[in-house]
Formats: structure tokens, sequence, C-alpha cells
């Protein structure tokens, strides 16, 4: 989002007047962006990682832990500091785009969502050297010291996804500010929380508006203890009558028994997370790779999870993906089903932030039994891309990312259709928060097409954030060279989504993957009669290329997260303790490899020397510990430092007091990684369980 | 006496043969599964009944392979094999499938040739110039960018990399390797070869070979197991000699006799290659020796994607 943009923001009520014409041009963009890089081919492999973090304002003496909204003094900071832009970095929002002056330009920041928030990326992308892959936990140790420098003392860049007391009574931010405003309209969080840049109060308000009520962020409480039951969300003020939208909670329903009540888009784009984009060689590449990735998603939600509490409560929940999927839900009660259609088209059955509803690989393996049933597209918009040229596969997910209206339209880009320029395009596919984004080529071509990976969530050391960027650059490296096939049928990916959040799914729960990933072998006839070479195949007949597909269903078994990434064989001997079993789940029917076997498969396979192959074998025995639950999440961490806490009570409260010592023993556990000291340095219990035997020494 | 080149075709997307079995680290494992696939697949292939099923189901099952011997019921010798100026073809090789998708200036390609204890030491240089050849002419190249040389009898284990590198100090044959090197030149020389490198030396063997040879290796291939401690002495003789550590986890002695006449005899894993004597089953007869193994990798550049991987192998049939 080019923050330079300004303009005249419209209010729902009259961004919805255009919102036809925004859909439109975006077509006519899109097609234009078609036909120019339809063809683009060999581009390299070129990778990218975003990291995001919440600042805090915290000192021993104070006895709060509060959000600063200082974000954009620090970014101007940021882009002012001359020695920074010498070297590359800087703030491409401010500055315009940051001319890299080095071979190894230094990291860029960018606004967020939340005021609260920074984004840092590397000063230019990553290449597919593997020693290469050993400059991104620097890289992002840099970052992380960069912000840091450019910020008051007391205030600390940290990778919680979210503040465990965002929207608690009281005072929460810094400065603060009185909630209620006209914007959010939300009774636990000022509109200050937003980053002020009109896009994003626009944003906020005109999916309320659009909505036609606020947005219900509603997450089960953990039930302790001494958790009163049935709960009732003790910070819910009934008595507010400030805005209409106050009645929600009094006889609108919006704040069930046993659930933590939220209302604003910030309780969901206040989140943190870790997303990698990967650059394939051309669009079928891309295409395939969307697809592959998109099973994956949910297990790495489940793996990374880390977001267990939520406005001052231990949630039931581990992950922040449906929080956000409902903080910016803008269906309207037609589109939800709960009036019958009058004013709207359709029935939508997802939010705009949600797990992908499409496949749109031209791969012959792509079964039509694999397509969501209840995909929602603009036919008008599906047949004119088929008419501009696009195949049917591709137009139907672009015309199905068209079934949402633009949030936020700037009357001065309503002037003229300019089809040098994406703007109209990128603002539907923009704000379609799948947890793969399809990425084409910018207005100048000079970048390929894209696939973005992004259910991740944001891991509390640089050094997880590395492990799992990489792990996931070499699973893509892995799926390319052994042609692998991750295909289930997409409501299998959605109830694994659904499944990830659960309390503890990385070793309880059980996901719906494929058996097996392996192509099928091809014929040397059918090879051979199809290329133009010279020998006749030997003997008659012939065998189909493909043998016939049997019920879908058995293509895919429950498996869990230890299965999936370490394999069955493994799993059997971590969840036994013995080592027995192996010879059972070795070559059986339930045999899967697992995503690490493969991943060391494919590094046994290329060139890698020694030091390399060590530091990215510790990278995914973090990922293999994780999985088999020898180590823990950070969710799991947090709920056990909450538990252990003497000030807890057993009643899933999280109180300032322990707020304030969580957030500093993660701001600990940062400088000790920061100054190369290892966790045991960081005097925070619990890290053994967590971080294990990595990085003790330091790094 | 028969020559016989055996060959795994394009193992990297040929299904599980190239994904580590736990508890296989370091074996031949890939190697010997994957000769055993391409043999079932071009018996399937070649069939003369077409009714004949195919295997790779991408459905049923996990491992990729079933296999189901035929036992008479063998797809005959002479359609899935190939004779061809006194070198048998196991299994025949459609050429015309040769080549890589991209120019090859686009790969890495690197080839790892294993000499074989049960091979002469004096046609060394011959058995090079013959493996590069055929991967030469597999991936429809002009040279390749590495060629790894590794010696019989050598290894690097031990409970820790120091251990290692005091027990190779004595293994191998420091002459024969001396001797072998100046062919593996030679092919640098003739521009087949970019660098060329040896494998599983450690530092005292390493500085013995360097005083020895007038080309240098660029690279060493070393084992590494769990414990990431390279030993100081070879990390320091490297770093001097601008010799690059890689990593591997093949095994030197790749195939041996035995396990040449299980792939290629009439047991239930065998191919039906040779002839067996207790059963009067026919086929080839005499007594095998492996020549040497070779395997070949080519990666795309800027892409980090495996696109062909696989192995040739030579032995010599000695009719007795």
């Amino acid at each position: 989002m080019g923050l330079l943009a300004q303009g005249t923001a419209l209010d729902w009520p009259d961004a919805k007047k255009q919102s036809h014409l925004v859909r439109a041009w975006g077509i006519k963009q899109l097609l234009e962006i078609w036909n120019r890089a339809k063809g683009k081919e060999r581009d390299a492999m070129l990778w990218g990682d975003e990291v995001e973090y919440l600042v805090v304002t915290y000192s021993k003496e104070d006895p709060k832990v509060l959000l600063s909204l200082r974000q954009a003094d620090i970014l101007e900071a940021l882009a002012n500091d001359k020695s920074l832009a010498a070297k590359g970095g800087g703030v491409p929002d401010i500055q315009g785009h940051v001319a890299s002056r080095t071979d190894d330009p230094f990291p860029v920041f960018h606004p967020e969502f939340g005021r609260f928030m920074l984004e840092a990326t590397p000063g230019k992308p990553w290449g597919i050297e593997f020693k290469e892959l050993l400059n991104v936990e620097p890289d992002m140790k840099l970052r992380r010291r960069i912000a840091k420098d450019h910020m008051l003392p007391t205030e600390f860049p940290i990778t919680l996804t979210t503040f465990p007391r965002l929207g608690s009574p009281g005072v929460f931010t810094d400065p603060a500010y009185p909630v209620s405003g006209p914007k959010l309209r939300s009774q636990f969080v000022p509109d200050e929380i937003a980053n002020p840049h009109i896009r994003f109060p626009t944003l906020a308000a005109n999916i309320r508006s659009r909505r036609g009520r606020k947005v219900q962020v509603n997450v089960p409480v953990f039930r302790d203890e001494k958790t009163s039951w049935p709960w009732k969300d003790p910070t819910v003020n009934c008595d507010l009558h400030q805005w209409p939208e106050d009645e929600d909670v009094r006889t609108g329903g919006a704040a069930p028994d046993n659930f933590i009540h939220m209302d604003a888009m910030a309780f969901g784009m206040g989140s943190c997370c870790l997303q990698i984009t990967f650059q394939a060689k051309n669009i079928t590449e891309g295409r395939q790779m969307y697809d592959q990735l998109s099973p994956l998603g949910p297990i790495l939600l489940a793996l990374t999870a880390a977001t267990p509490i939520y406005k001052g409560f231990l949630a039931d929940t581990d992950v922040r993906w449906n929080q956000i999927s409902k903080a910016v839900d803008d269906r309207t009660a037609e589109e939800l089903g709960d009036k019958p259609l009058q004013n709207n088209r359709w029935r939508i059955p997802k939010s705009r932030y949600a797990s992908n509803s499409t496949y749109i690989s031209t791969d012959a393996r792509l079964r039509p039994e694999y397509m969501d049933p209840n995909l929602v597209i603009d036919e008008a918009i599906k047949q004119e891309l088929e008419e501009g040229g696009m195949d049917s596969r591709l137009a139907t997910h672009f015309a199905h990312l068209f079934i949402r209206d633009p949030i936020v339209i700037f009357a001065e880009d309503l002037e003229t259709l300019d089809l040098s320029k994406t703007d109209h395009f990128e603002n539907i596919q923009s704000t379609n928060w799948q947890h793969m984004r399809f990425k084409p080529p910018p207005a100048d071509n000079s970048i390929g097409w894209r696939v973005e990976f992004r259910p991740m969530e944001i891991q509390m050391t640089d050094f997880e954030n590395a492990a799992f960027a990489v792990f996931m650059v070499l699973i893509t490296r892995a799926i390319l060279s052994f042609d692998l096939n991750f295909y289930i049928p997409i409501v299998k990916v959605d109830a694994n989504m659904e499944t990830a959040h659960a309390r503890d799914a990385v070793l309880d729960r059980k996901f719906y993957f494929r058996r097996n990933l392996f192509p099928a072998r091809p014929p040397r006839r059918a090879a051979s009669a199809s290329s133009s070479g010279a020998n006749t195949p030997v003997g008659p007949g012939s065998r189909p290329a493909t043998p016939p597909a049997g019920p879908v269903e058995d293509e895919y078994r429950l498996m869990s997260v230890n299965e999936i990434i370490n394999g069955t064989a493994y799993a059997a001997r971590s969840s036994s303790g013995a080592q027995q079993e192996q010879q059972s789940s070795d070559e059986g029917d339930e045999f899967f490899p697992g995503l690490i076997p493969i991943v060391e498969s494919y590094l046994d396979s290329v060139n890698v020397d020694v030091l390399t192959r060590c530091r990215l074998a510790t990278y995914l025995d973090l990922i293999r510990m994780r999985a088999s639950g020898e180590l823990c999440t950070a969710a799991a961490w947090i709920r056990a430092f909450v538990a252990a806490h003497p000030a807890y009570a057993r009643d899933s409260v999280v109180s300032d007091e322990i707020t304030k010592d969580l957030v500093a023993a993660v701001i600990a556990v940062g400088e000790s990684e920061q100054a190369g000291r290892g966790w045991a340095a960081a005097g925070v219990p619990g890290l053994e369980r967590f971080l294990g035997p990595f990085r003790r020494g330091g790094a | 006496m028969t020559k016989l080149i055996l060959s795994t075709g394009n193992i990297v997307s040929g299904g599980p043969s190239i994904i580590r079995k736990p508890g296989a680290y370091r074996s031949n494992l890939e190697f010997t599964n994957s000769l055993r696939s391409n043999f079932l697949a071009a018996q399937q292939d070649y069939a003369p009944d077409s009714e004949l099923q195919s295997n790779g189901n991408g459905n049923s099952s996990a491992n990729g392979f079933h296999q189901e011997t035929e036992g008479a019921g063998r797809t005959p010798l002479s359609l899935w094999t190939a004779q061809e100026d006194g070198v048998l073809f196991v299994p025949r090789i459609d050429w015309s499938l040769a080549g890589l998708h991209e120019e090859p200036s686009r790969y890495q390609i690197t080839v790892k040739l294993f000499f074989l204890p049960t091979a002469s030491i004096s046609d060394r240089g011959k058995y090079a110039s013959e493996a590069l050849d055929l991967v030469l002419q597999e991936l429809r190249a002009p040279s390749i960018d590495l060629l790894v040389v590794s010696f019989p009898g050598m290894s690097f284990d031990g409970d820790c990399e120091w251990e290692a590198d005091k027990l190779n100090s004595s293994q191998g044959n420091d002459d024969e390797e001396a001797a072998t090197w100046p062919a593996i030149e030679e092919l640098q020389r003739r521009g087949l070869a970019k660098d060329i490198g040896i494998a599983e030396f450690g530092s005292e063997k390493l500085a013995r070979f360097l005083k020895r040879v007038q080309v240098r290796p660029t690279v060493d291939q070393i084992n590494i197991k769990n414990c990431c401690n390279v030993p100081p002495p070879l990390v320091k003789l490297a770093r001097e000699q601008n010799i690059e550590l890689l990593v591997h986890s093949d095994c030197t002695d790749i195939l041996s006799k035995g396990t040449l006449r299980e792939l290629l005899g009439q047991g239930l894993q065998g191919a039906g290659v040779l002839a067996d004597p207790e059963t009067s089953v026919e086929g080839l007869q005499g007594d095998l020796a492996p020549q040497w193994v070779v395997k070949y990798t080519a990666v795309v550049r800027d892409r980090g994607v495996i696109e062909n991987k696989g192995y040739f192998a030579s032995a010599d049939l000695v009719e007795c």
C-alpha cells in the first residue's frame, strides 16, 4: 500500500456507488497485465520475507507495559537516517523508492494497519544460493536492531502476534485515548489505534459501514479451574449509548457467553505474522506453487501457533487466523445468509480474509473433485476475462476475488482509467486476504509471477522466524524438483484451517493430508510418442499416461502434524517412546515420508558446503522438534508462563502485572539473541522446552 | 565378455526412490531402489502384453513400488534391454528422450564417479571417460561443472568427525589414488569438467594427496552425521588450499558383486537378467564384475530446482 498516494477517500455510501466502476477498471487492468506478462519466462527464484513487530513501551519502573503509538515518528526517524539511506535502507513509503546503492542494501521498513506496528523486509530479495539462506537470520536481527535504534530507550520492537491486553479496560496505549470514536465505534479501542493515514481508518469504517454493524470478533475463553461458568466477558460495557452500534451487545447478541468479545478491525489486523513471497519462473510454475503450498497452510499455522491471549484473557484457541477473518468481515446480513437476498447478489460463505477458495494450476493432477463446491464467482467477469484470452481456471479465480467490493476508493483515481497502472486491480486483489496470494507482475513487468504464503504466525525470535522462512523456501524447491502433489479437496483444507485453531492442535489434532505425494511414472512409450524422437516404440499397444483415478476420499487420510512433518516412522518412534513400531509403519499403507525427510533428500541431491548444511540442519531440527512435541510452540510457552505466574488466579485473566512480566521476558530473550548471548542468559523460565538446545551459546 | 550398462533414468520425479528412508542415511538404497524400479518399469513398458497394469498409480501406495515378479511371465530380455556394439543396455535407453529442458549453461551439473574395488586400477582413466560420455549423452550437454571422484575403501566414519579424520588417514591407497588423478586432470584439460574434486579425504590424506598432484581438487566431499564439528585440521587445510568442503550422503562402496547379482538375478528382487543354474531359467551366464558407478545431477542454477538426477553403472560379464 503506497502511503504516498493521498487523496479523498470516499465514505461507504459514495464508495458503494463506484464499486462497479473500480471492478470494471480493475478487470481491464488485469487483462492488460495478463497479456503483457503471460509469456514471461525464466525468472529466477527470488524470495522475500516480511516480519511484523509490535512496538511496546516498557520500563522496569512503570507498573504497566503499553503499546507505543509512535509508529509515524519511528518511521520518520528511519526515513531521515542518512547513514541508513546510504546503505540502501529506509522507508520507501516516505522516501519513495530507495535506490540501492550497494550490493547488500540494508533492510527497509513499512507502516502497518496498527499504529503500534512496524513491518520490515530485506533490502533486496533473497536468491537461492544456499549460503544466502544463512543471511536471513542475521538480516532479521539487523532489522530489529535498526528498528530499536530509532525508538526511544523505553520502546522495544517485539514479535508477539498480538498484544495481550489490547482492548482491556484502562490504559493500554501510550499515549492513551478515549474509546468509542466515530470511525471504529469500538467500546474497547480508540480510533487512534489505527494508522492515521486516511486509508486505514477509512478501511475500518467502510468495512463496518458495509457490513451494517460492527465486526464481531468472538474467541472462546479458556476455562481454567476458577473461571466462572458460564463466563460473561466482564469488560463488555452494556451502558454505552454513544453510537447506534452500542446496542449490539445489549440486544444484538454480539457478546455471547463463554466468548471473549471484541468489536474492531484492530483486534485482527493488529496481529503480526510472517509472510513469505516466492517468485516463480513463469506463470505455470506460479500457479503450481500456489496450489501445492495451499494444503500446507493449515499445517504451518498450527506449527507456528503463538496467539493464546486476547484482551486480557486466555483464549481456548492458539492462533490468530479466525480473529483476523472476523475483524475484516464486511459481509452484509444478506451475504451471511441471515436475511433473504434483496440488495446483494450472493450469499458468500467466507470472509474476505479466509483460507483459499480456488486451485488454479494447469496441472493434470488437479481433479475437479478438489474444487470448492461452494465457490461464488461473478460470471460476467469470468466471461470478460475469458474473452480477453484468459483460461477458464484462472478466470474463475479472479472472478471469485472480484465478488468483493473495493473498500477504500480515492475520488482522484476515478477520473480516468490508466491501463499502465494496476491500482484498481490491486484494490480488489490486496483486500482479498486468503492464505495464499497469487501475484501478477507489476505494471512495468520488472518482477515475475509470485506466490505469497501467508498463514504463519510471527515467532518470538529471529532464529525461529528464519527457520520457518528457510524451511518454506526449501519445501518449494523440493515440490518443484520432485514434482510433489499435495492436492486434497479445498473443503478439507478449510476444515484443517479450523482444526489448526484448537489449543495444542499441533500435538493433539489430526489434519487431512494426501497419502502419496509422488507423481506417477510417465511410461516410456507415451513419452517417446510425444517427443520428436526417432525411436519407434517396441511392442504393441500403449498405456494411458495417467492411470484411472480412484475415489478422491482414498487419496488422503487424517495425520498428525508430527507425521506430516517428520514422517510416520519418526512419529511412531517419538510417540511410543520405543523403537520397534518402525517396522510396521515403514512400508505399510499408512507410511508417509514426512516433509523434513523430503527436504533432506532434496539437500542430499544438491551441492551444499558443510557449514551451510549444518546451519540449515538446526533450522530443520527446530521444526522437527516443534512438530514432535520435543519443543513447544510459543502459544504453549506463553500459556505455561501465565499459569506459573504468582499473580495468576486460575481464572483466565491475564492481568497488567502478568502482561508486563511476559513482555519483559520476551524483551529479555530478544536482547540476549541480539547480543548473541544465548537464551540461558535471559533468565526466563521455560525456555528449554520452547527453544531447546538452539543458539544456546549464541550464534 | 559382455559389458553391461545399467541405468536408472531420471529419478528426480520418478517417485519415492529418491526420498531418504529412516535409518537409510548414507547407504546405496537410492541407487539400488531406483535401478530396481527402472528395470521393472522397462519390463512393463516394453511388455508384449499390453494388458499389464502400470505401476506408479498416484494414489494407491505411499511407497510406490508394489513389486510383482511375474516369474515365468517376465518380459523377454530382448525386448526391454538392448545390445549395441558388444554393450548390453539394461534397460534399453531411448536416447530420443535425453536432454535438459533449457540450454545446458543454465544448469549446475555435478557428476560423481565411484571407482569400485572390483575393477582394474589401470583402467580407471578409461572408466572415467566412458562414464562421463554417457552422462553428457544423457543430458545432451557439452561439459559438466564438477566431477567428483570417489575411491574405494574410504570412509569418513566415526563417533564424531574428529575420529573420522584420524581413521581416514590410513584408508584407501595413496599410490593408486595419485596414479588415477592425471586421467581426471585430463578430462578437465579437455574442457569436459570445469572443476574436479575428490570425496572422503581427511586432513592427513588430503595433505599427502596435494603433494602428489599437479591440478588440485577444488572440492572435497565429506560425510557429516549429526555432529557438525568438522575437524579443525581439515577446515584449516581446506581454507588454505581453497578447497570447498561439500556434504554428501553416499556410501563409498556403492555396488558390490553380491548386490549386482541380486539386482540382475532371478530372485524376488531381481530383474531376471542372469541365468539361474538351479532352476535352469535362461539368461546371461558368467561372473559379474562391477566396474564403476556414476551419479549425475543437473540443478537449474538460479532456481535451485533439480531437473535431472540419475545413475549409470558398468559391469563386465566374464563367461566362464
